[in-house]
């Protein structure tokens, strides 16, 4: 190993594992909000001071805070209301979906890949609460669209010749998205995605949803576990995939047609509700955030 | 005083509820389903009762009442969906008859209709948090179906004395009496708390180095801890066993533990980490995607990584855990055999085994020095270790004595209180540090 530093540079030591540690460590500001969460009383102030300091967290907070995506409408203003509207445990997931795609280093490659995150957990935030009739929380379904990809990048910044696997998995109509994956490499996106999202300490639901979401068996013969939560979130996430697919005219995927039958099953609906939906879901597929 | 069944019995009316069937149709429709019961998707009975639900009638009248039930039902049937025949037994009671799930996923269900159950709803003004005792009983072979939906309501009845909110198994319900009680509700505190710290991040790793006699240092073992809710490791392994969470928790030390021998290694502290990994976490069939995902998210040379397994695991010659010792293997990381000595070793199985390292159980260190029986065996491990390739250690040594008599038994690495405690990852640094420079 080359790369040596002294232990006592405590400060050389973050920046490192930041840069080199194989995936973003857990952003501070969870830890703090989670110290918060475990006393009696949560300072609010405290925590609303700290997300304050960082301009652009406190704008994605109370821009998400305001989103009908994310379920909620608000009308806040400052990040305490912010707080104080979502409640400590929501905005804990916010805060996640919102520093974990500044926690990869910036490429263009992937900008594009971060936008169609956003697009899929935006339209899975409303389709929480268009088809799941509330049993599904919109900020769950949001929060999971953000993540349930983010093995990728982290395969691609490992794997040279991931893109190309990336590509035929895909392509592929017949065969499992990850079991493409699995003929180049010992492992996949979804298990690597998973354990970034256990070392986050994201909800049960979404960590083994992430983990399932390319699994056709598990939606279509309903075992427990995942529970029927992580069906749900898995089924709403690839619905809203496909309709951004309707909507551009793009197939950059063909899982629908994998899973598709047993997402609509698990929803209660047919093809016609899904043509209706579309057209509904026009404005938030155009919305650019 | 749990109410027993019997068909005679006159039930109180209660109102019909839409997918719901009554008492009466609920016996024939249990003998119907009983038929068609298997050992692999055998027939369950799932027996709810609100906790407290006299209160909410007399303070919000039936019909506050009523619109309560009618909405609590709605979730346990959309719940199981058609996997689920759903009868009301009395204003309060209902029954989930369930047979298109294997026994651990009946556990499940019921743990997910309690937390349906649990989702506060407004009511008058109020958040109402709903709760629930449930009963749960699976029909046996030859079993009269009447009797399960008996044993199911008996477990109910368990559940609500032991105050309500739980789920209990007909067949394992807690000792009778006020100490089953209260054991069972320090079991279900414990398991409460370890939810929280597994949502909340609560839990972290600490180190304990394992020394070689001349000094040098072979490995740190990583173990849990959970200092934001105060409970010690004792207390939440066995839960964390109990509850199926021990995987969980197992594939979590993997990443963190990996991601702390990286640390070590970028910081000119090159040291191996081991890590334990259970029984329940080793026979999961996507083991090895899992730790290929943990090295990779880690980037971490495996050399540096060590898993820990128990021996029995050794002995199993079933596929599952034949393929995944292999595959760990291939990934380069190391195998250390922990609690060695007290399991079911077969010395045949022990030749053909690839372990770099193997734990002696503590229970022959504590034995030490007095024991000389103990010692005799300790002494033939440590050349059988030596002979086969396998770095021998010994595990809770707490006093000179003890590794006086492990040296003159050939034991050549140590691991305990009186070397090193387990430290948090920063003093385990300064402590690295600075037996570095001691032997500089």
């Amino acid at each position: 190993m080359t790369e040596t530093i002294t232990p006592s540079s405590v400060e050389t030591q973050l920046e490192i594992s930041l840069l080199k540690i194989g995936i973003p460590p857990r952003p501070v500001i969870l830890d703090r909000i989670d110290a918060e969460m475990r006393k009696d009383e949560p300072d609010f102030n405290q925590l609303a001071s700290v997300i304050a300091a960082d301009v652009a967290l406190s704008a994605s907070l109370i821009s998400i805070t305001n989103s009908p995506y994310f379920g909620f409408r608000g009308r806040v203003s400052s990040p305490r209301e912010a707080l104080m509207m979502l409640g400590l445990n929501v905005a804990s997931k916010a805060i996640a979906g919102i520093v974990m795609r500044k926690a990869f280093p910036k490429s263009p490659q992937l900008e594009r890949f971060w936008d169609a995150s956003a697009r899929i957990a935006r339209l899975s935030g409303w389709l929480a609460q268009r088809v799941t009739r509330g049993t599904l929380r919109a900020d769950d379904a949001y929060t999971f669209g953000l993540f349930r990809d983010c093995g990728i990048p982290i395969l691609l910044a490992r794997f040279p010749g991931y893109f190309d696997i990336l590509t035929e998995a895909n392509h592929e109509t017949s065969r499992g998205f990850t079991a493409v994956e699995e003929t180049t490499l010992p492992t996949h996106h979804a298990a690597v995605g998973y354990m970034l999202a256990q070392s986050w300490w994201l909800p049960d639901e979404t960590i083994l949803s992430i983990r399932h979401h390319h699994d056709a068996e598990i939606l279509g013969t309903p075992s427990i576990p995942p529970t029927l939560n992580s069906r749900y979130l898995i089924a709403v996430s690839q619905l809203a995939e496909y309709l951004l697919q309707q909507h551009t005219g793009l197939s950059f995927t063909q899982e629908w047609g994998k899973l598709g039958p047993a997402c609509l099953r698990l929803l209660n609906l047919n093809e016609e509700d899904i043509a209706q939906i579309l057209t509904e879901a026009a404005p938030i597929l155009e919305a650019e955030d | 005083m749990p109410i027993t069944l019997n068909q005679s019995m006159q039930p109180p009316p209660v109102e019909p509820l839409p997918g719901f069937i009554n008492r009466k149709d609920c016996f024939a429709e249990i003998s119907q389903l009983a038929t068609r019961s298997t050992p692999y998707r055998p027939l369950a009975v799932i027996w709810i009762a609100l906790d407290r639900f006299k209160q909410v009638n007399e303070s919000f009248g039936h019909r506050g009442g009523d619109a309560v039930i009618a909405q609590l039902s709605q979730r346990l049937r959309n719940r199981t969906g058609t996997r689920g025949t759903w009868c009301r037994m009395a204003g309060d009671e209902f029954v989930c008859l369930a047979s298109a799930y294997d026994s651990g996923q009946i556990q499940q269900l019921a743990t997910d209709l309690l937390r349906e159950i649990e989702i506060p709803l407004p009511i008058g003004g109020l958040l109402l948090h709903p709760s629930a005792s449930l009963g749960i009983a699976i029909l046996e072979e030859n079993e009269r179906p009447s009797l399960c939906l008996q044993r199911a309501d008996q477990a109910m009845n368990t559940s609500k004395r032991a105050g309500g909110g739980r789920i209990v198994t007909s067949g394992s319900e807690p000792m009778p009496g006020r100490l089953g009680i209260l054991l069972a509700r320090h079991e279900l505190e414990l398991e409460s708390k370890l939810h929280l710290a597994l949502n909340h991040g609560g839990l972290n790793l600490h180190y304990q180095p394992c020394v070689n006699t001349d000094g040098h240092i072979i490995s740190v073992e990583a173990l849990m801890r959970c200092p934001a809710h105060h409970i010690s490791p004792g207390e939440f392994i066995p839960i964390a066993e109990k509850t199926g969470l021990i995987t969980r928790l197992g594939e979590w030390s993997l990443l963190e533990g990996a991601r702390f021998a990286k640390y070590l290694s970028l910081a000119g502290l090159r040291t191996v980490v081991s890590i334990n990994v259970s029984r329940a976490q080793f026979v999961t069939p996507n083991f090895s995607q899992t730790l290929h995902a943990a090295l990779l998210c880690a980037d971490v040379d495996p050399e540096l990584i060590e898993l820990e397994l128990t021996e029995s695991l050794f002995m199993d010659n079933s596929k599952l855990v034949q393929v995944n010792l292999r595959a760990a293997l291939d990934t380069g990381v190391k195998i250390a055999i922990d609690d060695f000595g007290t399991g079911y070793s077969c010395l045949a199985t022990l030749k053909d085994i690839t372990a770099s390292k193997l734990k002696l159980d503590r229970a022959f260190v504590v034995a030490l020095p007095q024991d000389r029986r103990a010692f005799a065996v300790v002494k033939a491990i440590a050349q059988l270790g030596e002979d086969l390739g396998m770095r021998v250690v010994a595990e809770g040594v707490e006093n000179r004595q003890q590794l006086d008599a492990l040296h003159e038994a050939g034991v050549q690495a140590i691991q305990g209180y009186f070397y090193a405690r387990p430290m948090p990852e920063e003093e385990l640094m300064a402590w690295l540090e600075n037996r570095r420079k001691q032997h500089d």
